[in-house]
């Protein structure tokens, strides 16, 4: 016990008093996607975008349904003449203007008339290559749909009375239930790849586990040592990544994650960070065991990104199925278990016997592989074979 | 005197890649380091294992140090089987090679608190050993430097005196004066003479006759993973130099050079 905890100090030590990995593991992730996701965030939520038509003909109709005239509408009309087409057609090319609508004659009074033999055209001049005039054309067309379905009409759908019932933030909730399994698990893979290969491929390939080796301290007592010290420095930098998400998530994809995360019960957040704790060991025994088979921290890092791969794909399925919660033999996978309890955490459907299946069959799987590790720090064909 | 260490039929063989058999010039796929070498080693003395490159020296230390394990035969270090007490072993020697190296992020002080723990020192006993072995080997004035700003002397030294932090009875050392300028070789010599009027009980692997017979008292002579000869330095040498016996052995054992 107390050579674990020697190790463990030394692999702080080796951590905390590297400035360049405290602030390459711990500072960037969190600060980097606190950056590029508020960046990414501000270029696409500009959600109060306008846009200017100019309309030939103009319809009553169709001003009515695209939303015009109000302060805030999206969109702004401006009647224009015939002899004035070509002209506002040079200006959508130059980028001045984003539409130009020409309606037939008399438009409101053939929607009114309903279906004729010799349909009426409007024609819509956009630039696709200009995201602002093709977002307008896409509002336009949107509009002049509705209306044609009203003009042959049998019913209409959510038209004056019905609608979405989910308050915006359930609809972020449960996006965030999908979303938030696979970042904590993507986060929680990084970290570890962050530290593990260096710790152990790094003393193999500088000579340095030798030296550790000839001491009294049990490959055992080692392995262990390795494992939880890692397996703490990569839960710091998970955190570190996922501050980052949380501050910046909500300007990526609206709504606020601080209100899925103030949702859930304490029991539930118990339930979370034993699954995670579990999750993390995992991942640092798997990635120790192929940093112990690499030559080199190089070598070790591209084994790893095979199972990075594996790891992140375990991480959507939650996107794209959830297993049923009487099925608790799916609970026995390791790493899908974590993905699917942390989905039912979040989604407010948490099962207990799948929650204790997941972390009891996880805690074998841990002592299988650290058992598996220490055979392998105990064989001279994988310790000195480089 | 009592016996420290003792071989016994100790055989190894290593896998060879496709690579090492094309520099090997040979078709076999195994190459036999150790083909059933026994020596023993007594209390108090010091013991060179002498031999040309490739003989197996470093592979039987190693053996020794318990980081490699004997394909067959069985070693004993103070009473303890390397095979069955490995752990035993590990905290009854000093073992000291070029190939253990330390963490050059760590100072000095630190990998000597590190590995003084790991070997069960309590902080005081590793305190009184610092101050001992670090004004000895003149290590006190960078205590404090990270090992990768140290020369490669000052390196060697802080390797040597980690590897004895634990005040073991048994001291094994590879090529101890290897690729040391003649001044740290001088007090890596000295330190294994002192080692010995403490009662400690030394054994060296080396290929230079110099060291050998300045240094010990017993030789075994290692010639193709066998032990050719073995025995006081007297013995050996027959009346002639170290060298001249070596050869003559040489030629009889393997027929020429």
């Amino acid at each position: 016990m107390k050579n674990i905890l020697t190790i463990m100090k030394k692999e702080f030590a080796r951590f905390f008093k590297d400035r360049r990995l405290v602030l390459g593991t711990l500072i960037l992730p969190g600060l980097l996607i606190f950056v590029l996701y508020t960046l990414i965030g501000t270029a696409f939520a500009d959600g109060n975008e306008r846009y200017t038509a100019k309309v030939i003909n103009p319809s009553q109709q169709f001003s009515v349904a695209v939303g015009a005239g109000g302060e805030d509408a999206a969109m702004t009309l401006v009647t224009a003449d015939v002899s004035e087409k070509e002209d506002a057609i040079g200006e959508i090319r130059e980028g001045s203007l984003d539409l130009l609508i020409v309606f037939p004659e008399n438009f409101d009074g053939l929607l009114a008339a309903g279906e004729t033999d010799a349909p009426p055209n409007v024609e819509i001049y956009y630039d696709s290559a200009s995201s602002s005039s093709l977002s307008a054309y896409g509002l336009a067309v949107s509009a002049l749909d509705l209306l044609e379905d009203m003009a042959s009409n049998l019913f209409n759908v959510n038209f004056g009375a019905g609608g979405d019932l989910s308050t915006a933030q359930e609809a972020a909730a449960s996006y965030y239930a999908m979303l938030l399994p696979f970042l904590i698990l993507t986060f929680l893979y990084s970290g570890c790849m962050g530290i593990a290969p260096e710790s152990i491929a790094g003393e193999k390939e500088r000579g340095t586990i030798a030296t550790l080796l000839v001491t009294p301290v049990r490959r055992g007592q080692l392995v262990i040592g390795k494992v939880i010290s890692l397996s703490v420095l990569a839960t710091l930098s998970a955190v570190s990544s996922f501050i980052g998400t949380f501050l910046s998530l909500p300007k990526l994809m609206g709504g606020s994650i601080a209100d899925t995360i103030g949702s859930y019960s304490v029991g539930q957040y118990f339930a979370l960070f034993a699954v995670m704790v579990t999750a993390v060991l995992l991942i640092v025994s798997l990635i120790s065991i192929i940093s112990s088979f690499a030559k080199s921290v190089k070598e070790a890092t591209s084994f790893s990104v095979p199972l990075m791969i594996v790891v992140m794909l375990v991480g959507l399925s939650t996107m794209l199925f959830t297993v049923g919660p009487s099925a608790h033999a799916a609970f026995l996978i390791p790493i899908f278990n974590c993905v699917q309890v942390m989905a039912e955490i979040f989604s407010s459907g948490f099962v207990f016997v799948n929650f204790l299946i997941t972390v009891l069959s996880n805690l074998v799987y841990i002592v299988l592989l650290v058992f598996l590790l220490t055979k392998m720090f105990n064989s001279e064909k994988v310790i000195f074979n480089n | 005197m009592q016996d420290i260490i003792r071989a016994e039929n100790v055989r190894k063989t290593f896998n060879l890649s496709r690579k090492q058999q094309k520099i090997e010039k040979s078709p076999a796929n195994k190459k036999v380091a150790l083909d059933g070498l026994s020596f023993t080693a007594r209390e108090g003395e010091i013991y060179g294992l002498l031999g040309p490159n490739g003989a197996g020296k470093t592979t039987m230390l190693r053996i020794l140090a318990t980081l490699i394990k004997a394909d067959a035969g069985d070693a004993f270090v103070a009473g303890h089987s390397v095979s069955k007490e490995p752990d035993k072993v590990r905290a009854s020697i000093g073992f000291l090679t070029s190939e253990l190296k330390l963490e050059d992020f760590f100072t000095p002080a630190y990998l000597f608190g590190f590995f003084g723990r790991l070997h069960g020192l309590s902080d005081e006993a590793i305190r009184r050993r610092q101050d001992d072995l670090f004004g000895k080997f003149g290590i006190d004035r960078f205590a404090e430097v990270r090992v990768r700003d140290l020369s490669t002397g000052m390196k060697q030294k802080v390797s040597l005196v980690i590897s004895v932090v634990h005040d073991p009875a048994v001291i094994v050392f590879d090529e101890p004066t290897n690729g040391l300028d003649v001044l740290t070789a001088r007090v890596v010599t000295d330190f294994l003479a002192e080692l010995k009027s403490q009662g400690k009980s030394v054994v060296v692997s080396t290929h230079i006759f110099s060291l050998v017979e300045k240094l010990c008292d017993r030789v075994g002579i290692i010639i193709g993973g066998r032990m050719a000869a073995e025995g006081t330095l007297a013995e050996i040498s027959g009346g002639k130099s170290l060298e001249d016996a070596f050869f003559d052995l040489y030629e009889r054992t393997v027929g020429g050079l």
